[in-house]
């Protein structure tokens, strides 16, 4: 699996397989957390197991796995550690963070962040995730966000019932007398299909006149 | 035979039942659609589309997850043929001979000998569970606690030696599962282990978030780090049927394939996955001339893919029987089974036989509806192959996040799934392999709890499990096992294995 690079070029490196070493660092890393943790646990014996006592075997099991890949791959070659894609990497956990923070309404302490359901989040989270590639365009993206997020929310909201704000609460709790969620649910769901089948054709139309100008 | 026959027409009875059959329909369909997506295989969309089975009764959910698994399964085959990506490991061998013939105008010809291989490999591994599972059930009601502990163990030897790759590694990460499944409050004495003191963690970590999170997210975080090449074939698809030439010189792999595939699928550890490389290799060997395979040999498309469809099914019969996951994917349904109040095992079929034989009924009505919703869709599907990968994975990100949230109401979850993303990512960049890890996390709870029973039945002596007759026969089994998997000799062969 591990592609041998060549001797001359990393002849000189110390760690001879970076990949592995930190691989193995990180999982006696693990190993340590957990047994910090494990530390005020009962083991108990054998015959009448404590709480502590798998875990903390196998927290000595991976640490010592950990090590031994650390220190093998001191001695022999191995691969290079590729390089990470942040700018995919930051984008996708901040659209994921988004969409935790604001699907249902909490509070900590002094902070009080209101529900936006799935009809704010999920268009957001998109937009955002969207941005994790370079060939992102902002245009399209909102065609996808306005035409996605209605259909999710039909779907697991009106057609499955799952348990998962689909309103922002500030738009249930100034809805008028009488108007019920799922009307409300629909009737957005199908202005927002409306806007993102616009925005399709506009870009559509748009790329389409760029490909004639470019032939002129 | 005679209740063989009964079995299955109760099974039968219950999934001919109209919002069975409706059920299992949406299930292959939704799981092919997901599935088709490049870059989605199938734990990932197993992972995505649980929480839409949530409002179904416990027959039904099952049944449309079983459509969900074959259709994600066909999937990816039909990735593998016409585009050249494999959605995961069991389809890489199809990508070879597949691709190779859809370049040559065959596309069409490859897609029918796959589905109809598939079907025929689907209906022996139907009969083949439906034979097995009743006398393999009522040996599993004999074991006791050390039978069941020696039998996980044996079970997590054979995934690892089954998996590819580091041998050192494969174990290290069924160790981290373990140890992430211990997380959360022990049912025996009620002490909380390792939640930070953090009451979402009080019952541990949810496996849906472990899966989705590992299988899910950190996948797209890796394919936003590669450039996307992708090879989507451009000409006709040509005519689904093969011709009666390819018909012909497919009839024996399908055979062979399907045999090789019911046998490696049964095995513990993810058997699976060797039976198409399995097959792959014994068509080669046994072609007259073996020098048309790679380029667009039905043979090779044949055999394997009928392998690969008759081990996907009867990897259920270990869980079904004995309540042991042989792999990620039947670990999403004890996943799913456990959601709905169904502790997978031998009780399953006593207690419930019409959940039982319902979904081995339902296995091959999934089959047949693959063939009949494939041939006539793949038009549907080349289209799907065309979206860009840009505009995909923000959809599968947001299904991820509102699927996690809806299964237990809480953000946290949706937090934790970018957590273990990001873990998951980390860890294949230092060239770790998380599929063992998902083992392991599976199994850990049952592990503990029958290795604490074991060690109360013998007053705490660990030689328990090398004299009582099963187990250590079952230990006996995994230590040669590893000992042979250890040889550096032998290992280099099944590294071949691998690289072909």
């Amino acid at each position: 699996m591990n592609e041998i690079e060549p001797r001359q070029r990393d002849a000189g490196r110390a760690i001879k397989a970076p990949q592995n070493f930190a691989g193995g660092l990180a999982l006696a890393g693990v190993a340590g957390l957990a047994l910090w943790l494990l530390s005020d646990l009962n083991a108990g014996s054998l015959s009448e197991m404590g709480s502590a006592l798998l875990p903390r075997a196998l927290a000595i099991g991976v640490g010592s796995l950990g090590l031994i890949i650390a220190g093998v791959a001191l001695v022999r070659h191995g691969s290079a550690i590729e390089k990470t894609e942040l700018r995919g990497t930051v984008f996708v956990l901040l659209s994921i963070g988004f969409f935790a923070a604001t699907i249902s309404s909490w509070r900590i302490g002094p902070v009080n962040v209101p529900g936006l359901g799935l009809m704010v989040s999920a268009p957001f989270a998109i937009i955002i995730a969207g941005f994790a590639t370079p060939e992102a365009r902002l245009r399209e993206l909102l065609a996808l966000a306005f035409g996605l997020t209605p259909v999710c929310m039909l779907m697991f909201g009106d057609l499955l019932n799952l348990p998962i704000p689909i309103l922002p609460a500030f738009l249930i709790d100034s809805l008028p007398e009488g108007w019920s969620q799922k009307l409300v649910l629909r009737v957005t769901a199908a202005v927002m299909l409306c806007i993102s089948a616009g925005l399709f054709a506009t870009e559509r139309h748009l790329s389409n006149s760029t490909v004639d100008g470019k032939q002129d | 035979m005679d209740t063989l026959v009964s079995n299955l027409s109760l099974g039968f009875s219950v999934a001919l039942g109209l919002q069975n059959l409706a059920l299992a329909f949406l299930g292959c369909l939704v799981g092919t659609l997901i599935g088709v997506l490049p870059g989605v295989g199938p734990v990932a969309t197993i992972a995505m589309l649980l929480p839409i089975t949530f409002s179904l009764d416990p027959t039904g959910a099952l049944i449309m997850l079983a459509g969900i698994y074959y259709g994600a399964q066909y999937g990816g085959s039909t990735t593998a043929i016409l585009v050249n990506i494999p959605g995961e490991a069991t389809s890489v061998v199809t990508a070879l001979d597949g691709h190779a013939m859809a370049r040559r105008g065959r596309a069409g010809a490859a897609l029918g000998i796959a589905a109809l291989g598939s079907f025929f490999a689907g209906t022996v591994a139907t009969i083949f569970i439906a034979a097995l599972g009743a006398p393999l059930t009522r040996v599993a009601l004999l074991f006791g606690p050390t039978e069941y502990f020696a039998l996980m163990v044996m079970g997590l030897v054979f995934a690892v030696v089954l998996a590819g790759g580091s041998i050192i590694k494969a174990i290290a990460m069924i160790m981290l599962g373990l140890l992430l499944s211990t997380v959360g409050t022990d049912l025996e004495t009620g002490d909380q282990r390792m939640t930070f003191g953090q009451p979402f963690l009080w019952d541990g970590i949810d496996f849906a978030v472990l899966a989705m999170g590992v299988f899910g997210v950190s996948e797209i975080l890796r394919n936003l780090g590669q450039p996307e090449e992708r090879d989507v074939v451009r000409g006709a698809i040509g005519r689904l049927l093969p011709n009666r030439e390819e018909l012909r010189q497919s009839i024996a792999p399908v055979l062979r394939g399907t045999l090789l595939g019911s046998a490696f699928g049964i095995l513990p550890g993810n058997g699976a996955i060797l039976a198409p490389f399995a097959s792959y290799a014994m068509e080669k060997k046994l072609s007259k001339d073996p020098s048309r395979f790679g380029k667009g040999a039905v043979e090779g498309v044949a055999g394997p893919e009928s392998a690969n469809n008759a081990g996907a099914q009867t990897s259920f019969i270990p869980l079904l029987t004995l309540g042991i996951p042989a792999n990620a994917v039947m670990a999403l349904m004890v996943g799913a089974m456990t959601i709905h109040g169904i502790i997978p095992g031998p009780q399953v079929m006593t207690g419930k036989p019409s959940l039982f034989w319902g979904m081995i009924a339902s296995m091959w009505i999934g089959n047949l509806m693959l063939l009949i919703i494939n041939l006539p869709l793949v038009g549907v599907w080349v289209k799907l192959l065309k979206v860009p990968y840009r505009l995909l994975f923000p959809a599968i990100l947001v299904f991820c996040c509102i699927g996690i949230y809806s299964i237990n109401s809480q953000a946290t979850d949706v937090l934790l799934i970018g957590l273990f993303g990001f873990v998951g990512y980390l860890l294949t960049r230092f060239g770790f392999e998380p599929a063992p890890m998902l083992l392991g996390f599976v199994l850990g709870k049952l592990l503990e709890e029958n290795l604490r029973r074991a060690l109360i039945l013998s007053r705490g002596s660990l030689s328990t499990f090398v004299t009582e007759p099963i187990s250590a026969g079952l230990i006996i089994l995994s230590a040669l096992l590893l000992i042979v998997a250890i040889i550096p000799n032998i290992r280099r062969g099944r590294d071949e294995v691998f690289a072909e």
